[in-house]
């Protein structure tokens, strides 16, 4: 009887002791420290965007399709761009119902977006060029472009995410030391490296938000 | 949008000191050339800008996971005042040895701080230029 207590016992301590199945991504987003509200702008953004990044390369597509539904809107925002990304046509017709019914306005401007990266539902991206909110009527005028254009965009930014940002990297760049390299694209879809023009002369960067 | 349009009146003076303006965008290629090319956000408002097609002058650059802003430390994924934002508005200034020489937040906190601001980036700039 006392062995059978010490192996219950044990059993239960195992998940504490490691062996608990380690926690998806997306669950990971859900908990995060300084969820992405207002009130945490500066704070954990560094965990926000290694999540991001785990999300967009890693995360289950089941679970991601089902976190569509997840009650926490900015779990559904993700899900609904790591799917875009991702390229999964399966969730097209959920995303087309987020972007007509979700009361919260970054699901709907995050499916209109992915929408526009799968190229599919012309008209609920034209619903939302309507939608009361300016930033979802935005995005779907872009997303309606991105319907006619040739180009992969979900490609475009699936090869983006797949070069990995260490998170001792992040915010490395500091008055007085070396400029951090990085590589970006041109308008003209070019890669362009930063090193390549450093140390040649005068270089002013400026890191903008669209209306900024 | 207004950084950038701003910017592009002191043109001239960038050119004279032989340096290269960039603009990055946490965006797909697609925004990122609207963003250059097409002047549809400020044409939508009435101001200064408005009538123009194209405000951007600096050479745009797409970055869509958004791995340069978060080097830079720039990065925000977060809302703010309501809206979604990538990335936190951030002017760096980098001289001849490749050296992080002045890093600005703009503030908005005026509807004519932009002025102020590119003037900072050229007067560092010409600094850069010197070193």
């Amino acid at each position: 009887m006392t062995r059978l207590i010490l192996i219950l016992t044990g059993l239960a301590l195992l998940p504490s002791a490691g062996w608990a199945q380690p926690t998806s991504p997306l669950e990971k987003y859900r908990k995060l420290r300084f969820p992405a509200r207002d009130e945490n702008f500066a704070k954990g953004w560094q965990e926000r965007v290694a999540l991001e990044y785990e999300i967009i390369n890693a995360a289950d597509l089941r679970a991601l399709r089902n976190a569509l539904k997840d009650a926490d809107p900015f779990v559904r925002a993700m899900a609904a761009r790591a799917l875009g990304i991702r390229g999964d046509r399966d969730s097209a017709d959920t995303l087309a119902e987020l972007v007509s019914g979700d009361k919260e306005y970054s699901v709907r401007l995050r499916a209109v977006e992915s929408l526009g990266y799968l190229r599919m539902k012309p008209e609920a991206i034209q619903r939302a060029i309507k939608d009361r909110n300016p930033g979802v009527s935005w995005v779907a005028k872009l997303a309606a472009d991105q319907l006619k254009s040739e180009t992969d965009h979900a490609r475009q930014l699936r090869e983006a995410y797949a070069t990995p940002i260490k998170r001792e990297a992040m915010g490395t760049a500091k008055v007085g030391q070396p400029a951090p390299d990085f590589t970006a694209l041109t308008c003209d879809g070019k890669p362009f490296k930063l090193s390549t023009v450093l140390g040649k002369k005068p270089i002013a960067i400026y890191f903008a938000a669209y209306d900024g | 949008m207004h950084q950038q349009a701003q910017l592009r009146l002191k043109k001239d003076e960038v050119e004279k000191l032989g340096a290269d303006v960039y603009v990055v965008l946490a965006m797909d290629l697609h925004r990122t050339r609207v963003f250059k090319e097409e002047n549809r956000l400020l044409s939508t408002f009435k101001g200064p800008f408005s009538r123009e097609k194209s405000l951007v002058y600096a050479t745009a650059l797409s970055d869509p996971a958004g791995y340069a802003s978060a080097l830079y430390g720039v990065a925000r994924k977060c809302l703010r005042w309501g809206a979604w934002v990538e990335n936190q508005p951030h002017w760096i200034v980098i001289d001849r040895k490749g050296t992080i020489t002045f890093m600005l937040e703009p503030r908005f906190d005026t509807p004519t701080a932009y002025e102020k601001d590119v003037d900072q980036v050229l007067e560092a700039l010409k600094k850069a230029a010197l070193r």
